[in-house]
């Protein structure tokens, strides 16, 4: 498959959320990028919830592997998967604080997936993010910096969600990470904002304000 | 000028083949489309006048930074941040000849019918990809012979390759961070790549100096490069200050911009302009195409005059009362008052919208790059209002051919 043919599976034209899939990792598969074998392309069970539910969006921040991998367990209960990954890659040879390389492969494996799940068009989203995107530590001045935040222009305004009829936002992470913070405190307005690690039912949690930083 | 849709029947393709084939990457901010679903269709006429105006303003600028070079002292008014006072004086070997000055000047048709410049982003003008791919894809879509685009990465590239050593190693400084900065340097890149040369993506930080002359310390990469191609604003770079930045102001490396950008940057650069004259400096173009600018504390008492930011980027924090919400006009309102130095007042041109299909109107951002002192295309961006800001979409310009020259 072409970039542009695996971007269309998980960006169909005519289907609500889908302009907002980032580009980003997209740009990079080619036709002689495959499947990584190393990588374990078992669907994980989903246990915070049971059914899809029309009120309510998802954003998983887990690790980027997992979170693709979750994204299409979310799909085959009804949700359409929209991964919003902004990282770009290093120089080849060049060391870096992120890997999001490995995140096209995955996009490969869930377009095959997805093209074997029926969606509806006016299903919900689930925004998929990679928990490995604040990982800024370099060990020296020479290692590239690719770690990225996730921003308010890079999601669904809250006025558009609740036109859509999004009440809740369930987040799937290891910890509500400060970027997302900022991002949704001004949210919680108008959506109930829930937090699961997967494993514990989703709980109602209110976001304190975070001084800005930029 | 005009506007022609993109049919609504190819704009999906045209959206994705924006994406993919002419590094759009960022196609979406927040609930908006970042691409027009219209070309902006100008003609050879107006084509060559804003030519002949942007090299006018260009060669009033380059003279104007050269003289404040050997004159900081009249470049105080500019209030440039006091981190920067330093390594400006730095700059005493500067030499145009050997660095590569790219400038975009922004035009806005007004309802006299004439134009109005509203700033030249001096120091880090983007949208390179959208000034040279996107017109020729949307010549293709519309599949119309009549039109013509100027490809502006052609000619910079070009300019770029007569200035740097045949074969040479390139670094495209930017912030790694951020992929909407990657998919400009990245364009310019790869076309350098396709003329022979070697392009490096790397932070401010990447670069060391010695000798005057920029080493990339890029893992894997290190060693000597032959030119520097910035796109992180000098005041971020202020902000960020690695550890041997001053050899960003001095250095012998082409530079592509050298950081003498910075005087034409600042918005309150006209401020300065009754010194410039008396100093036989000529600013004609600009006093014709630039409305009247002011310190914020002469604005007071007069009318029709809007406040903007003397650092501020993609229209932001410009006070137009009819493009902000309440909150927000409140809010830079606020900001003046308390830091006028920051800012600029400026007379309000009433800039004459274009109609769309269903008669919606749309306001125009014309702007209009120069490199080395030529013409060298154009980057739009058209807005429902009349502050182009980042709601503003991005629009091919294509040029229609004249029916005399058939």
């Amino acid at each position: 498959m072409t970039n542009k043919e695996v971007y269309k599976i998980w960006a169909p034209s005519g289907c609500d959320w889908t302009d907002w899939v980032r580009p980003v990792p997209f740009i990079g598969i080619n036709e002689h990028l495959n499947y990584h074998e190393v990588i374990d392309y078992t669907i994980p069970k989903i246990n915070y919830i049971k059914e899809k539910m029309n009120d309510t969006a998802l954003i998983i921040d887990t690790q980027g592997v997992n979170s693709i991998k979750e994204g299409i367990a979310l799909a085959k209960l009804g949700y359409r998967p929209i991964p919003i990954f902004n990282g770009t890659n290093p120089p080849i040879n060049t060391k870096s604080t992120t890997n999001n390389l490995i995140i096209e492969p995955l996009l490969i494996w869930g377009a095959l997936e997805l093209k074997n799940i029926k969606i509806e068009n006016d299903a919900s989203p689930v925004f998929l993010l990679d928990s490995n995107r604040l990982n800024r530590y370099k060990s020296s001045r020479g290692i590239f910096d690719n770690s990225w935040d996730i921003y308010p222009q890079d999601i669904p305004s809250k006025e558009y969600l609740v036109k859509k009829g999004i009440k809740k936002i369930i987040i799937r992470g290891e910890k509500l990470n400060s970027d997302l913070s900022k991002v949704l405190y001004k949210y919680q307005k108008d959506i109930k904002i829930l937090f699961t690690d997967g494993f514990d039912d989703p709980k109602e949690i209110k976001i304190p304000k975070l001084k800005e930083t930029n | 000028m005009k506007l022609v849709p993109i049919p609504s029947d190819k704009f999906e393709d045209y959206r994705t083949d924006a994406i993919f084939d002419c590094y759009k990457w960022d196609p979406q901010f927040l609930d908006s489309n970042t691409l027009a679903r219209y070309v902006l269709v100008i003609t050879e006429d107006e084509c060559q006048e804003i030519a002949k105006l942007t090299e006018a303003l260009d060669l009033e600028t380059r003279e104007a930074e050269n003289f404040l070079n050997n004159h900081l002292k009249l470049a105080k008014p500019l209030r440039l941040p006091k981190k920067i006072y330093n390594e400006l004086k730095m700059m005493n070997n500067y030499d145009e000849n050997r660095h590569i000055r790219l400038m975009r000047y922004d035009f806005h048709p007004t309802i006299e019918d004439t134009w109005a410049v509203s700033e030249v982003n001096s120091d880090v003008p983007g949208g390179f990809a959208e000034a040279s791919l996107l017109p020729e894809l949307a010549i293709k879509t519309l599949n119309n012979k009549n039109y013509y685009s100027i490809n502006f990465g052609d000619i910079l590239a070009h300019t770029l390759a007569r200035k740097i050593k045949e074969k040479g190693t390139i670094m495209f400084v930017h912030c790694t961070s951020y992929s909407d900065d990657r998919q400009v340097m990245q364009y310019i890149g790869d076309k350098m790549e396709s003329l022979g040369f070697k392009s490096l993506y790397g932070a401010v930080d990447h670069l060391k100096f010695e000798n005057k002359e920029a080493i990339s310390v890029l893992d894997g990469y290190e060693g000597k490069v032959d030119c520097i191609f910035r796109f992180t604003p000098l005041e971020w770079l202020k902000d960020i200050k690695p550890k041997t930045w001053g050899g960003y102001f001095n250095t012998i490396t082409p530079s592509c911009n050298h950081p003498i950008a910075i005087f034409a940057q600042t918005k309150r650069f006209p401020l300065i302009w009754e010194n410039l004259e008396k100093n036989g400096i000529k600013l004609d173009a600009w006093k014709r195409l630039l409305p009247d600018t002011i310190e914020v504390k002469k604005a007071k008492d007069k009318k029709d005059y809007i406040y903007k930011p003397a650092c501020g980027r993609v229209g932001e924090k410009i006070a137009i009362k009819e493009a902000c919400s309440n909150d927000e006009y409140k809010e830079i309102l606020k900001d003046v008052k308390r830091h006028p130095n920051n800012y600029l007042a400026q007379k309000k041109f009433i800039s004459r919208p274009l109609k769309g299909i269903n008669n919606e109107e749309f306001h125009v951002c014309l702007g209009s790059y120069t490199v080395d002192g030529r013409h060298a295309g154009f980057y739009a961006r058209i807005s429902e209002k009349n502050r182009i800001d980042s709601d503003a979409k991005d629009i091919p310009v294509v040029i229609e051919r004249s029916k005399k020259n058939d």
